[in-house]
């Protein structure tokens, strides 16, 4: 990052954009004092805050001053339940012990989660870690609060909550700056908007200049779908490749799947949504065997075991989080494995074949490094780079789009779209992003009470 | 025993465990044993817990016992089967630190522990709250485990189960995972070597110093007619 020059008004809600890996993320780390700290140097300018450096103040003044909300809820909490995080959080705050059930009470009450008092984190959806994960930080009483793409993997009725929520907070004189690829989320509430432009820089734009939302953003996905219609499609209607027949899942007694059943045929696009633990992510595992589940799961008519679903590449996976499909120590070892995999033997997989995968998704420069050290968007595309090279049937993709912004969403949708239609592959993908996914599919699914509703059959 | 300061049990069940390390009795382990079994009742440990975890140690008690009983040296015993007595002693030591362990951490609440070591023995925040912190996090490294695993099979890999290139992305993964809940608990505030108040506050009563004293004088009983 070079050259940022930015003012922000604590009166007013700031929104910050720009393309993935810009340093929109290093910038509200800088600024809760969390780098230089934990990463980085600082090799010139400074950052300050009501006219102080955070960094320069121990982890208790910097948390009055500046609260940060993380964008990955699973990481934020060292304790079991809601109530013990907190107690933990007024500790740091050196709230002495008999104000702090009051403090506790209101803090939980300012964020409408008193229900979850008493609840295991690890038992919470997304979009309730991110509500407590709030609450721990107001309890510090904050002058600034930022926002690291807090909806990231939230729903979209449950992110409209937290938006009116953190409104409220704005209200009572906290500063806020978001950092957000969902511009429609902050439609009407944002009074400022920056983005990053190509050299780096922080510069004020007006919301026109933003990328659009609402009726416009669903027709530049509508423009995007007429783009890259890539040839004639295969799509074979009579023809179903993949089945589910009476699929349930139960979770520690409770039901997250009730009797599902659904065809998939063969070349379709099927977007899966509903609301964040709905079950998509379960519906998934059922589909590749990765948890128990009654009913039976076909793939061109026949019943396939769990090994048998996986191993013959049949069907391919991407997981949400391209960190949990690594599995060779360099970038080039991963394709390598894929490749030697896909053709059952090591004979002609050179560093030319390598290359030919790796050069056109722009990781060839990388190609001996560790799969850990890419960027989020580079570790995305090397992972469905990865999964590509085998010729599966069906490929399933959770969240493909999840943090990109809206070019990096468009080229990963491209890329899937091309191979769905060039090898008949049928693709099942689950999103939030309900434009995206209306504009795109030939099938939106919904995910409701344990059962898989069609919602829209776009005329193909 | 749920109600015994947890740094005061941990101490005076280290005691315990030293004079039996030094005892060669093994009426004095099956003692201790049936002790531990006891006071686990007491506590009001379901029965069902205590036996599932007891019974691979039970299995490494027998095996113990074989050993000891088919190879032990031989001048070990002064009465009886020498033999015999080697076999016993092993095995019955076993069950001891088992039952001593099992009562340990059957019977006390992790945070307790912790807030109990810091507060007693002034471990420094930054130790206690990585514990607890690392504690929390033993859950999900299970599911990633299971997950991992599941990434090699979809790429047509079939490592042995804790094979060095499954532990590796997991090793990755809990130091990514490390710095990302490091800055997090930094960023609420908290700060490994200044003060802080604390909600949970434990102290050392007087059943505490019995308990002590009860453990002391036992291990004195076991020691001195040697």
């Amino acid at each position: 990052m070079n050259a940022v020059l930015a003012r922000l008004r604590r009166d007013r809600i700031s929104l910050l954009t720009g393309p993935s890996g810009c340093g929109k993320s290093t910038l509200l780390y800088l600024a809760a004092g969390i780098y230089p700290h934990h990463g980085g140097r600082v090799l010139g300018g400074k950052v300050e805050i009501e006219g102080v450096n955070p960094a320069s103040l121990p982890p208790r003044e910097r948390a009055a001053l500046v609260g940060m909300l993380f964008q990955n809820p699973d990481l934020q909490f060292c304790m079991d339940t809601v109530e013990n995080e907190l107690l933990f959080c007024l500790g740091n705050a050196r709230v002495p012990r008999d104000e702090m059930p009051s403090t506790l009470g209101r803090a939980l009450s300012a964020c409408g989660i008193e229900h979850l008092r008493s609840r295991l984190l690890r038992t919470l959806s997304g979009g309730e870690k991110q509500m407590v994960a709030l609450a721990c930080v107001l309890v510090h009483e904050p002058a600034w609060l930022l926002l690291d793409e807090p909806f990231a993997n939230v729903d979209d009725a449950t992110a409209a909550g937290l938006v009116r929520l953190i409104e409220r907070i704005h209200r009572t004189g906290t500063g806020i700056v978001v950092v957000d690829h969902r511009v429609d989320q902050w439609d009407g509430i944002a009074s400022d908007f920056w983005r990053f432009d190509s050299g780096n820089a922080l510069v004020p734009v007006t919301p026109g200049e933003m990328d659009p939302v609402g009726g416009a953003r669903e027709n530049r996905w509508r423009e995007f779908f007429q783009r890259t219609r890539i040839g004639s499609r295969r799509v074979d209607e009579r023809r179903t490749r993949l089945s589910l027949q009476d699929v349930s899942v139960q979770w520690d007694g409770r039901g997250v799947l009730d009797h599902v059943s659904y065809d998939f045929n063969a070349g379709g696009v099927y977007a899966l949504t509903g609301r964040s633990g709905s079950g998509k992510s379960t519906l998934f595992d059922a589909l590749l065997g990765a948890v128990p589940h009654s009913g039976d799961v076909l793939l061109d008519g026949l019943s396939l075991g769990r090994r048998a679903r996986l191993s013959a590449g049949s069907v391919g996976f991407v997981a949400q989080n391209p960190q949990d499909q690594f599995v060779a120590d360099t970038v080039a070892g991963e394709i390598r494995t894929s490749l030697v995999g896909a053709a059952g033997s090591r004979d002609g997989i050179d560093s030319t074949v390598v290359e030919q995968v790796l050069r056109p998704i722009g990781l060839w420069g990388h190609r001996e490094f560790s799969p850990y050290m890419l960027s989020q968007g580079q570790q995305r595309r090397l992972g469905v780079a990865a999964l590509m090279t085998y010729d599966c049937k069906v490929l399933v993709c959770d969240e493909p789009t999840y943090g990109q912004d809206e070019a990096h969403a468009m080229a990963i949708m491209e890329a899937l779209l091309a191979i769905a239609r060039a090898r008949g592959v049928t693709l099942l993908f689950s999103t939030h992003d309900e434009v995206m996914a209306n504009q795109i599919a030939d099938v939106v699914l919904r995910l409701e009470g344990g059962r898989l509703h069609e919602v829209n059959q776009s005329v193909v | 025993m749920r109600s015994i300061n947890p740094s005061c049990k941990l101490v005076g069940l280290i005691i315990v465990t030293i004079a039996l390390a030094a005892a060669r009795d093994p009426l004095v382990n099956a003692i201790v044993f049936v002790a531990c079994l006891l006071l686990l009742a007491i506590a009001r440990v379901p029965f069902r817990h205590v036996a599932m975890r007891m019974a691979p140690l039970v299995l490494v008690a027998c095996g113990l016992f074989m050993t000891g009983y088919r190879f032990g040296r031989e001048d070990v015993g002064a009465i009886g089967d020498p033999a015999l007595m080697n076999g016993l002693i092993l095995s019955s030591r076993v069950l001891a630190f088992a039952g001593i362990g099992f009562l340990f951490a059957l019977t006390t609440d992790k945070l307790d522990l912790v807030h109990s070591l810091q507060q007693q023995f002034r471990l420094p925040p930054g130790y206690a709250y990585a514990l607890v912190a690392a504690w929390n996090l033993l859950p999900d490294l299970e599911r990633e485990y299971q997950r991992t695993r599941f990434a090699f099979e979809a790429r047509g890999l079939n490592p042995r189960p804790l094979s060095p290139s499954l532990l590796k992305p997991m090793l990755v993964k809990t130091v990514l995972w490390s710095q990302a809940l490091a800055m997090a608990m930094e960023s609420r505030g908290f700060d490994g070597s200044a003060p802080r108040t604390e909600w949970r506050v434990l102290r050392i009563g007087v059943q505490d110093v019995v308990f002590l004293a009860m453990c002391v004088l036992g291990w004195a009983a076991v020691l001195i007619p040697v």
